[in-house]
């Protein structure tokens, strides 16, 4: 329970001995609530509506007996379009229909200045299945201004692609992660938050052509959160660095930058940017084709030695931004709708720190969210 | 991936050491708000990891657990 005091200037200040803020679990929820969201996807190359998405989702927080918070959460993903078979050609590609189907359910237990979760779920597709496990802890300082976060989670994915390149592969992934927050100042909260993830078995794609990955993929990340209240304004200024290096030698910086900014009436605007760049995985290849055999083959390809390669885009060396608006109309106490629109863009031109891959179309994606959210 | 990692881990360690004095309890107020919080709206986030994971060569960083996709 929070307690008051008064402050030397005269306002009377919560004493917050324990933020909501300060690690993101550590509180237990007051109210039960539920969220309900709709996603609108598409991403485009020049003259190509490639993949859509609509998909709708659910959330339901419930409070049990003051120590213990139940969560679950429901979504489903409408998908069509075409994927590129290599680099960025889609001719000649099989257009898709396809639906997804995930949920996932957690259960925290609050104390007085530590909690512990448990959680599981579970992804479908016709050819992709996917179940985890994890459990996460946060402990704080005697005075709640540090906090620090252990994780660890396994994930066990089966893969039957329909047109059989492949028949029951699977691929295991264990996440580890630790983490500190830290209370940096009246106005300021800093996080660190060091991630591995080792992962083993088939990390190919098998609806691509010459994409052969290895069957070790371990990757470890860094990530460091600042968060700073303006008091002239009531905004907040949210801003993240993440850095990922992995055991394929994909290096990815990204930034993000979001301002949360309260307006009369109980509206809330949040313009956010987010940059990123990666390197190319080791075994990517450039567009550029044995002529012998041509395309999609890169030079000296032999059908007899198995070697890594892959042209999937994703692998590639570029840059991407995003640029973002949210919008949000608080609706009385309890209730809260929310609207969001992102527009991203990918070049190869835009890597940082070298050179893009070449040959690379661009890419765009727009994406648009509404949601409601009420508790009580 | 070690020289980052260092680098971060001695800034967390320089940032410690120069903290100044600890912020009380009775000056929390500003820091309590929720837009102050790590933890934003669930839902949001799942679409976003979702989304960049689709595209991108990177993912993940901010938490454990979660299912793979095909995502092809």
């Amino acid at each position: 329970m929070a307690a008051t005091r008064q402050a030397p200037g005269g306002a009377i200040l919560l004493a917050a001995l324990a933020l909501p803020g300060l690690a993101g679990a550590e509180n237990a929820p007051e109210q039960a609530s539920i969220s309900l969201k709709y996603l609108d996807y598409q991403d485009r190359q020049p003259n190509l509506e490639r993949v859509g998405v609509h998909s709708p989702s659910l959330e339901l927080v419930l409070p049990v007996a003051g120590r213990w918070a139940l969560r679950g959460a429901l979504v489903s993903d409408l998908i069509s379009g075409a994927s590129p078979r290599y680099h960025t050609a889609v001719s000649g590609a099989s257009r898709f229909s396809e639906k997804r189907n995930a949920a996932d359910l957690s259960l925290t237990r609050y104390f007085a200045r530590a909690s512990a979760t448990l959680a599981a779920g579970r992804s479908k597709e016709t050819d992709y299945d996917s179940r985890f496990v994890s459990t996460q802890a946060t402990v704080s300082s005697a005075d709640n201004n540090t906090t620090w976060l252990f994780g660890a989670g396994v994930a066990n994915d089966r893969i039957d692609p329909v047109n059989r390149a492949v028949k029951d592969e699977h691929k295991r992934t264990l996440d580890l992660m630790l983490g500190v927050t830290q209370v940096l100042g009246t106005r300021d909260i800093g996080q660190l938050v060091l991630g591995h993830v080792r992962g083993r078995g088939y990390f190919s794609n098998p609806y691509k052509f010459v994409d052969t990955r290895p069957r070790t993929h371990d990757q470890n990340s860094a990530l460091l959160r600042w968060n700073h209240h303006f008091s002239a304004s009531g905004a907040t200024g949210r801003l993240s660095y993440r850095y990922t290096t992995d055991s394929y030698a994909l290096r990815s910086h990204t930034v993000q930058q979001e301002y949360v900014r309260p307006l009369k009436g109980g509206w809330t605007l949040t313009p956010s940017l987010r940059l990123y760049t990666q390197s190319a995985a080791r075994f990517y290849f450039d567009p550029v084709y044995d002529t012998r055999f041509g395309a999609p083959f890169p030079p000296g390809f032999s059908f007899a030695a198995r070697r890594d390669l892959s042209a999937d885009q994703r692998l590639a060396a570029y840059g991407a931004l995003t640029a973002g608006l949210k919008v949000e109309k608080q609706l009385g106490r309890d209730t809260t709708l929310d609207f969001k629109w992102e527009q991203y863009w990918q070049r190869a031109g835009w890597r940082l720190f070298g050179s893009g891959s070449p040959g690379l179309e661009r890419f765009s994606a727009r994406s648009i969210q509404a949601g409601v959210t009420h508790r009580w | 991936m070690r020289s980052p990692l260092l680098a971060a881990g001695i800034a967390l360690a320089l940032a410690a050491c120069a903290m100044p004095a600890p912020v009380q309890p009775w000056e929390k107020g500003m820091l309590a708000k929720p837009a102050m919080s790590f933890e934003q709206d669930r839902l949001e986030a799942k679409y976003a990891e979702h989304i960049y994971s689709s595209k991108e060569g990177a993912a993940g960083g901010a938490g454990v657990g979660g299912g793979g996709c095909g995502c092809n």
